[in-house]
């Protein structure tokens, strides 16, 4: 057992903050610190195609396809570098992290001669439709439909149905659907993966306000949206192994390199407890030193994942992993506004610090909902990891 | 001993209840934070209607002579419906206070305009960073330990501030406090500033109940409503044991706040642990329930669309009104470690042997 990361790996990463380093104190400096999925969205593809253009967009992916063919371990390090240089919230996070490596595990040698190289150069963003009003813990109840019909264009699939929580489909250019192409079928089979463009009068874009006061995700209604008939993923009917393979990148290396922005976030905590004087009460110092100690079970944690994982996907770990940093970040929020006391109440804070914290605060209570709740991650280490029998349903 | 409230406590309370289900219906609640809707005036005069802004001014002035223990449910009522009108602080701070000093002739006749309703006054306390509900105010009750002054709105001279809570508004001072506002100074003022802390501290932490009881009881409903894998959520012990918990906060910080209700005002050593007990408590269950609440809406939960967050973010400013956690953990540490409490199964008695 050896802790942290080789010569080599070392080095990889100096090139790379270097690189950040330059490009955000130079062209992009305006982009420093940009952490909202909203804001500045034509600077932040100008900023995907830089790293396109640096093989940095995706270091993980094969060098045929633009990346690095980077191993996991360099695939962190690359995220650890880019939380640490406070570069901007990837605009197409979506079609790198997730719809990327679901097309060079599943997708055919047209989709990715078609689909890899806009992502990788910032061209085309995605944004994912997975859950619906009705689909959402129970996401293979999934009610959006599509149907093959020939037209002028050839054979397309006609989508109609409502996804919900779609962030990013303000100005994404395409959307993966999970939707339903075996009329009658239920649940998790019948289900296809079809890439469609989010241009065309079908579909329709209607922005959910949170309780931040902002609005980061979607309503995404299709009503005869249409699709090229190769645009599916898989085969017809095997959209739900598809999708769950789309997941499981999720939980993959984006969420092990968090650590860092959540280190970022801590040190702000702590620095608004030292200037306004709660680092010295002891109840308050206790609990950021509780703070300090999830963050270092997360960083063993996530480099022990990374070290069992070397060879490919990630194991069943991946999903305590995906509980802990959900619960911790939720409790750091409280901690957050005991540390601002009375004034955190200020709406947007009374200091820029303020604001932030009190931001990450209201976001963290979605901390423990997105991407699966943590009572579906605890069904999930019990069912998947442990074996116990699955819990009874009603359908 | 007896942990019931009278007939007319709870007639009282019930009536508050049945006219706040009617003007802080959730609709009405985001009518009036997008500006529409019955104004704040119209909401606070059926506040007066029933007497509510004078319960604990003397008979002698046209109050009803009630108490804090009286006033409880009524507080804890205001925080279910979260309502958008600072009566706690006028009724169960301001009143009080201004009854304490009514020796002075500028505040008898402000305080008898406050029974009636037609003065609304907001309170200033060195423990609160900013004045809640100032907007609507006529008066700024400025609380220090050695002064205390009643201002109107235009010498508060105020610098509003917008809340998290869109319910809200806040507000600071900036006016300079002259000798002619003064209507307390020295020991009469010190004492006042110390009985508006524990009625503050005391009246949020019933408002943080209630806020409590509201948040399971839309989280109820939802869970009873919301199906997943064929089954309603409420269904799943995952989520039933979750509101369990809360409820089981809820019901031990009640008689906490209650006891605390009927000594509070003693400013005794055992009067400030029950008060400072009940403020940790409340606000315990409260920022549990809206934890919860939001957990069991799921992504509903953080939207702006489902009311979850107007009462998450009242608990959340309440929670760090009156003394923050901290400060009360660490006053009911000084209680226990000082010499004129005693500690042990009599003295624990004691407490309940000192109730009326």
């Amino acid at each position: 057992m050896k802790i942290g990361f080789s010569a080599a790996q070392e080095q990889f990463r100096n090139e790379v903050a270097t690189w950040l380093a330059e490009q955000l104190s130079g062209p992009y400096a305006d982009l420093r610190g940009v952490s909202s999925h909203t804001a500045m969205v034509e600077r932040r593809r100008v900023w995907e195609a830089e790293l396109g253009r640096a093989r940095l967009s995706s270091v993980g992916w094969p060098v045929e396809w633009g990346g690095r063919g980077a191993s996991l371990a360099e695939q962190v390090i690359f995220a650890e570098e880019y939380a640490r240089a406070k570069a901007p919230s990837r605009l197409n996070h979506l079609g790198v992290e997730l719809l990327a490596p679901t097309l060079l595990s599943y997708g055919t040698e047209a989709q990715k001669t078609r689909f890899l190289e806009p992502i990788v150069m910032g061209k085309e963003i995605w944004c994912q439709g997975y859950s619906e009003p009705n689909a959402g813990s129970d996401l293979a109840n999934v009610a959006t439909r599509a149907r093959l019909e020939s037209g002028p264009n050839g054979d397309e699939w006609v989508i109609d149905g409502q996804k919900i929580w779609t962030s990013l489909a303000a100005f994404a250019d395409w959307i993966f659907v999970l939707c339903r192409t075996e009329e009658g079928s239920r649940g998790n089979r019948g289900l296809s993966y079809l890439l469609v463009p989010m241009h065309q009068a079908g579909v329709t874009v209607r922005p959910i306000r949170e309780m931040t006061g902002h609005a980061e995700f979607n309503e995404t209604f299709f009503t005869g949206a249409r699709t090229a008939a190769a645009n599916i993923v898989g085969a017809p009917g095997e959209g739900w192994k598809v999708a769950m393979a789309t997941l499981a990148f999720e939980r993959g290396v984006s969420t092990l390199a968090q650590q860092m922005d959540f280190t970022n976030e801590f040190e702000a905590l702590v620095k608004a407890a030292q200037a306004n004087g709660q680092a010295t009460d002891p109840l308050i110092r206790q609990r950021i030193a509780e703070a300090s100690i999830g963050l270092s079970v997360m960083r063993y944690s996530a480099l022990r994942m990374l070290t069992n994982a070397e060879s490919g996907a990630l194991s069943h770990e991946a999903f305590t992993y995906r509980l802990y940093w959900g619960v911790w970040r939720k409790k750091l929020g409280e901690l957050a506004m005991d540390v601002l006391g009375p004034s955190g109440e200020y709406a947007h804070g009374d200091s820029p610090l303020a604001h932030d914290l009190q931001h990450m605060f209201l976001f963290s209570r979605s901390d423990t909902i997105y991407g699966g709740t943590s009572q579906i991650q605890r069904n999930q280490i019990a069912e998947r990891a442990l074996g116990l029998p699955k819990e009874p349903r009603g359908n | 001993m007896d942990f019931t409230f009278t007939e007319e406590q709870q007639m009282m309370a019930g009536a508050f209840r049945e006219l706040t289900d009617d003007l802080c219906a959730p609709a009405a609640l985001r009518a009036a934070f997008e500006g529409r809707g019955e104004s704040s005036a119209a909401r606070w005069q059926r506040l007066t209607e029933l007497g509510l802004p004078g319960m604990l001014a003397p008979e002698s002035v046209g109050g009803m002579g009630l108490t804090l223990a009286d006033f409880i449910l009524i507080a804890e009522a205001a925080g279910r419906a979260a309502l958008p009108e600072t009566l706690v602080e006028h009724a169960g701070i301001a009143v009080p206070v201004l009854s304490a000093l009514s020796a002075d002739a500028r505040g008898a006749a402000v305080l008898q305009a406050a029974v009636s309703g037609e003065a609304r006054v907001a309170v200033s306390h060195p423990f609160n960073p900013f004045i809640v509900g100032a907007d609507q105010a006529t008066h700024v009750l400025v609380l220090t330990d050695h002064e205390v002054h009643l201002l109107s709105k235009d010498e508060a001279k105020l610098e509003g501030h917008q809340s998290i809570d869109a319910l809200r508004s806040l507000a600071r001072c900036t006016g300079s406090l002259q000798p002619g506002t003064c209507i307390a100074r020295g020991a009469g003022a010190s004492a006042a500033t110390a009985l508006a802390f524990e009625c503050g501290a005391l009246l949020t932490a019933a408002e943080c109940a209630g806020l409590c009881d509201a948040l399971v009881a839309l989280a109820v409903s939802y869970a009873a409503e919301r199906s997943q894998f064929g089954k309603k959520i409420g269904a799943y012990q995952a989520i039933k044991h979750q509101l369990a918990n809360v409820q089981v906060k809820l019901e031990f910080a009640r008689p906490v706040l209650y006891a605390a209700a009927t000594q509070a005002t003693v400013l005794s050593g055992r009067s400030r642990f029950g008060v400072s007990h009940a403020k940790l408590a409340a606000t315990d269950a409260a920022d549990l329930a809206g934890r919860t609440a939001v957990q069991v809406h799921g992504a509903m939960g953080y939207s702006w669309e489902v009311d979850v967050h107007f009462y998450l973010k009242r608990a959340l400013g309440l929670t760090g009104m009156w003394g923050d956690r901290s400060f009360h953990m660490r006053r009911v540490q000084q209680q226990l470690f000082s010499e004129h409490l005693a500690i042990g199964p009599d003295a624990l008695f004691g407490v309940f042997k000192e109730l009326p």
